[in-house]
């Protein structure tokens, strides 16, 4: 986080991690169509020609003053796909608390693993344990039949025991409960 | 904090603030930019200077700063043991100039056509060097996000969120 005293403004930084395709973006794109422009910056979102986030995306929030301070938030999602793996590094530097996006479809388990797996990798490079960052999982997709039961993807996934919220993010469900989940965690911590 | 990639806080006094912004606002005028930040390499912009209204100065921090990390990737490819110590984006009306400070900030600086590249080089660069003693200087102070996040605000905030996001009322 930052505290600006000049301006008296705080700021926090809050990323979405997953493997691709789980839903990251989409999590961002649904926040800023559903806030006032006010409180919300533009959705910036570095895309591949085929659409797939490439580096990240990124939306600035902000709410009004309170007690004189202004808090503001900067989102970020991370470009799923394993040959952006440098640029999630980048992304994950001072991190105050993360939203890992599962794929709940069955055949995304491996994908899901292999994502966490390479979470803690690069957390462990930037001198951060896991059990350190304040983090929850998001279970998305749950409108799809091929979903997996929550307490199978529980057991898992979640060895850590982190909370979680369950989500359909092209819907908005369970969107907003997520982002609140994530700051709430900043500031119990 | 100038010694931690993946400091969780940045908390600078006021005085330290004071300084970087006589910086700042001595390099806007001097080298006649229409904007200068100081960034860290989170992506936050630490303070700023500007003759422009209406810039979006989060995002633009954002992605210079992860322009620049970007860029520091393609140094290690290359077999540089240092990040690029600067870069430089040409446009037809405005060219944008980011400086390496200490690999742990960023001096993003903003110009017009008008303005000589060298001119702005030497100008930076001094900023830099100035900011960076600054930085090896202060330290930070954890317990300052504790007083500044006292209960009450905590609770607070806690309902504007709610609020803000429609989830209780
Ligand atoms: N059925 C369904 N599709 C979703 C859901 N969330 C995202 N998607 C779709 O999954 C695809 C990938 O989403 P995107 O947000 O781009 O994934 P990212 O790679 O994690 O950023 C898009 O076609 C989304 O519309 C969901 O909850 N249910
Ligand atoms: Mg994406």
């Amino acid at each position: 986080m930052h505290i600006d005293h000049q301006k008296n403004e705080i700021v926090f930084k809050i990323v979405y991690y997953g493997p691709g395709l789980s839903g990251k973006t989409t999590n961002l794109e649904y926040v800023h169509s559903q806030l006032d422009p006010g409180l919300c910056g533009d959705l910036i979102s570095l895309k591949t020609s085929e659409g797939r986030t490439l580096f990240f995306d990124f939306l600035h929030l902000e709410l009004g003053r309170i007690q004189g301070k202004k808090p503001r938030f900067h989102l970020y999602t991370t470009a799923g796909q394993a040959r952006y793996a440098a640029s999630r590094q980048v992304v994950l530097q001072g991190t105050d608390s993360l939203v890992f996006v599962v794929d709940s479809q069955r055949g995304r388990l491996a994908d899901n693993f292999a994502s966490l797996k390479e979470l803690q990798n690069r957390l462990t490079q930037n001198g951060v344990a896991i059990t350190q960052l304040p983090w929850l999982i998001q279970y998305n997709k749950r409108d799809l039949p091929m979903a997996e039961d929550v307490a199978v993807l529980e057991r898992k996934l979640n060895i850590w025991e982190v909370p979680y919220i369950e989500a359909i993010a092209v819907t908005g469900r369970g969107v907003f409960l997520t982002l609140r989940k994530a700051i709430e965690l900043i500031i119990k911590k | 904090m100038s010694g931690q990639p993946n400091g969780n806080s940045v908390i600078l006094s006021e005085k330290s603030y004071q300084e970087i912004n006589t910086y700042l606002g001595d390099l806007l005028q001097k080298s006649r930019a229409s904007l200068c930040v100081f960034a860290d390499m989170n992506g936050y912009p630490v303070s700023y200077k500007t003759t422009r209204t209406a810039l979006n100065v989060d995002t633009l921090t954002a992605l210079a700063v992860n322009d620049f990390s970007a860029t520091a990737e393609i140094a290690k490819i290359l077999g540089e043991t240092q990040r690029f110590r600067y870069l430089y984006h040409e446009g037809i009306k405005q060219n944008l100039y980011l400086c390496n400070i200490g690999n742990h900030y960023l001096l993003i600086v903003i110009f017009g056509p008008h303005v000589n590249l060298g001119m702005i080089r030497m100008l930076s660069q001094h900023v830099a060097g100035k900011l960076d003693a600054l930085l090896n200087r202060i330290r930070d102070e954890k317990d300052k996000v504790a007083k500044y996040m006292d209960v009450e605000f905590r609770t607070l905030l806690g309902q504007e969120l709610d609020k803000a996001f429609g989830l209780k009322n």
